[in-house]
């Protein structure tokens, strides 16, 4: 690599000699047919090597290259400065030539004899090469002109889209000064800029000087300089869109790479849960010929005289039977039943979905639903299916409650980690008597109801580990409060084992 | 005599069920589904129901709700091969929730605790 870097280094060196020795690139041709053929054919060589580059750097380091040869336009120094969108100035990038008098001559006399042709150059760039020249890329980079700074002359061509000639610190065409800042880190107050643009986009600038032989710049240069520009700009065009390109395409290899992986994950975790279900229905499936034949073994087993030996028969299909029932609650165990289908919810949503679906029903009833939903509602972890049952079964009380009509009035209500939902009728109310069997299942006061409905509320609330209230005055109506915690802490249900027994609190 | 409907499709265990229970002193009545469940109690209302959940026709739990609806107070014991009918609010108005077992003490000291402390039901 290091060789790479320094013969490429070297191979500008000896371009800058050649340009040098001959004095100037006038001298390729004497006749101005001959010269325009030579001016020709660096641009058809710098552009041949620019098409076959997509890369921003090499490109960048390629038209200075082509600026500094002594075949190509064979200007002592070049530097590129770009627009940077983000900071929103107009940067030094990169810079090609040697910072001194000496430096130059010691490397153009070690170099002489060597030569290389600007196309075989331009097409062995290594990547290496880039930035070698330490001093003049620590020169670029201290240009800096912030595109607000609309006056500054560098902008100013820019903008106009026309190269100019600094000679004494003044732009020729212009007759503009050059702002003493740049007169300063360009070491020079003679030196061409041409911009480079294209369609829409003012990419930026060009400088090229000759600092070290202090040879004037030609007016054919600049106009060269500007023809070089041009297909400089169509390069760095090429290459941005490139580079765009490759990271849309990048973009859509890792969305394609991730969306194989979550399908396959999707496939395993089907193919597991299949299996997963399998076991189980197996294992319930067992479970009932299982207590028949340890059963009926039992039995025989208490009928069977302690002397018979049949009785060790009868133990083992006992003992083998209990071993098997045993392991079924272990696997049953493993496959863990959620009671719950938790999911985040908006809760307002619920809230009014539930309330237009039974907008048919309290019309009919001659009910006034008023919805007051907390614009700042937050969602609630919940199972939307449940939530939305418990929902409609105190709405449906509610309504019952107002046999000759009324105003129902369900409110949504943010209270920092938790959330309250109201359901508020203006019926007849609950007895006091009731209150205390309200949530009993199969306890109703109507003559048509199951009594499961505020059961089925209760238990919704209770799974959801949230808490219901409720208020009611005989003849002015009832009120229900679900107040529910955002990220409530619900833990997996897990199957039973064998001979689990359990009693629930019963009938009223 | 203390009468104990026992419903389960199977009829090996229902052959097992009446057997052992019949050898605890109890008359026992048998049904293969909900269904029958509930033929056999709008004649004569046991004392106590051994009700399996997953059955043909009508399953344990639609022939609770029934069965509770129109009668009332029937002790009801759910008898299953599964757990997760636990968390069904039905199975709440149970007396009591089983998972099947080849030892079958623990259903015999259930239906005894059911009797002794629901001396109500026994004046028919």
């Amino acid at each position: 690599m290091v060789t790479d870097s320094a013969s490429a280094s070297s191979a500008w060196f000896r371009a800058c000699i050649d340009g040098f020795m001959k004095g100037s690139r006038m001298e390729h041709g004497s006749t101005s047919n001959e010269r325009r053929i030579a001016d020709l054919t660096i641009l058809y060589e710098v552009s041949c090597a620019l098409q076959n580059t997509l890369e921003e750097d090499k490109i960048l380091y390629m038209i200075l290259v082509g600026l500094t040869h002594g075949r190509g336009l064979g200007f002592n120094r070049a530097f590129i400065l770009l627009t940077d969108p983000v900071e929103h100035t107009l940067k030094g990038r990169l810079a090609i030539g040697p910072s001194s008098p000496e430096e130059a001559s010691s490397i153009w006399m070690e170099l002489r004899d060597k030569y290389r042709s600007l196309g075989e150059l331009l097409q062995q760039v290594p990547h290496t090469a880039i930035k070698r020249d330490l001093r003049v890329n620590q020169i670029v980079s201290r240009l800096r002109v912030p595109l607000s700074d609309t006056e500054h002359c560098l902008l100013q061509i820019l903008r106009s889209r026309m190269p100019d000639e600094a000679s004494g610190g003044v732009f020729k065409a212009r007759g503009l000064a050059v702002d003493p800042r740049t007169v300063e880190i360009l070491g020079s107050a003679d030196f061409a800029a041409t911009p480079l643009f294209h369609g829409e986009h003012d990419f930026g600038l060009l400088l090229a000087d000759n600092f070290i032989t202090h040879a004037p710049i030609e007016p054919d240069s600049l106009r060269l300089l500007q023809i070089y520009a041009q297909a400089a700009s169509t390069a760095i065009h090429n290459a941005s869109l490139y580079r765009l390109l490759r990271e849309r395409v990048v973009q859509c290899e890792t969305s394609n790479r991730t969306l194989r992986e979550s399908q396959q994950r999707l496939l395993h975790a089907e193919r597991l849960s299949i299996i997963g279900k399998m076991a189980a229905l197996l294992a319930h499936e067992i479970r009932t010929p299982l207590v028949a034949i340890g059963g009926f073994a039992r039995k025989l087993l208490r009928a069977t005289d302690e002397a018979d030996p049949r009785r060790d028969d009868l133990k083992i299909i006992v003992e083998e039977v209990r071993r098997l029932e045993l392991l079924i609650g272990e696997v049953l165990g493993f496959s863990k039943v959620s009671k719950l289908d938790m999911e985040s919810t908006d809760i307002g949503d619920l809230v009014r979905s539930v309330i237009a679906s039974m907008a048919e029903t309290l019309e009919k009833a001659s009910v006034k639903a008023v919805v007051h939903i907390d614009p700042r509602l937050p969602t609630a972890m919940a199972d939307k299916f449940q939530l939305k049952q418990a929902l409609i079964n105190l709405i449906v009380n509610a309504v019952d409650a107002m046999p000759s009509g009324g105003t129902l009035t369900v409110t949504a209500l943010s209270e920092g980690e938790y959330l309250e939902i109201g359901i508020v009728d203006t019926g007849v109310g609950i007895a006091q008597e009731h209150w205390s069997k309200l949530f009993a299942p199969f306890f109703t006061t109507k003559a048509s109801g199951t009594g499961l409905g505020l059961a089925i509320v209760s238990q919704v609330i209770e799974s959801h580990k949230g808490s219901l209230r409720f208020e009611s005055i005989p003849g002015q109506g009832t009120s229900f409060h679900i107040r529910l915690a955002r990220n409530p802490a619900i833990e997996e249900i897990e199957e039973a084992a064998p001979a689990d027994v359990t009693t629930k609190g019963l009938l009223p | 005599m203390k009468t104990i409907l026992v419903v389960d499709d199977d009829k090996n265990l229902r052959r097992l069920y009446k057997a052992e229970l019949e050898a605890e002193g109890y008359r026992v009545v048998l049904a293969e589904n909900g269904l029958e469940a509930l033929e056999v109690v709008s004649r004569e209302i046991p004392d106590l129901v051994l009700m399996d959940i997953r059955m043909p026709e009508m399953d344990g739990l639609e022939a609770l709700a029934h069965a509770l609806k129109k009668h009332g107070r029937i002790p009801i014991l759910l008898n299953s091969a599964y757990s997760s009918y636990q968390d069904n609010f039905l199975a709440w108005a149970a007396e009591g929730y089983l998972i099947k077992s080849s030892d079958l003490e623990p259903l015999k000291q259930k239906i005894r605790e059911v009797f002794a402390s629901q001396p109500a039901f026994d004046q028919k």
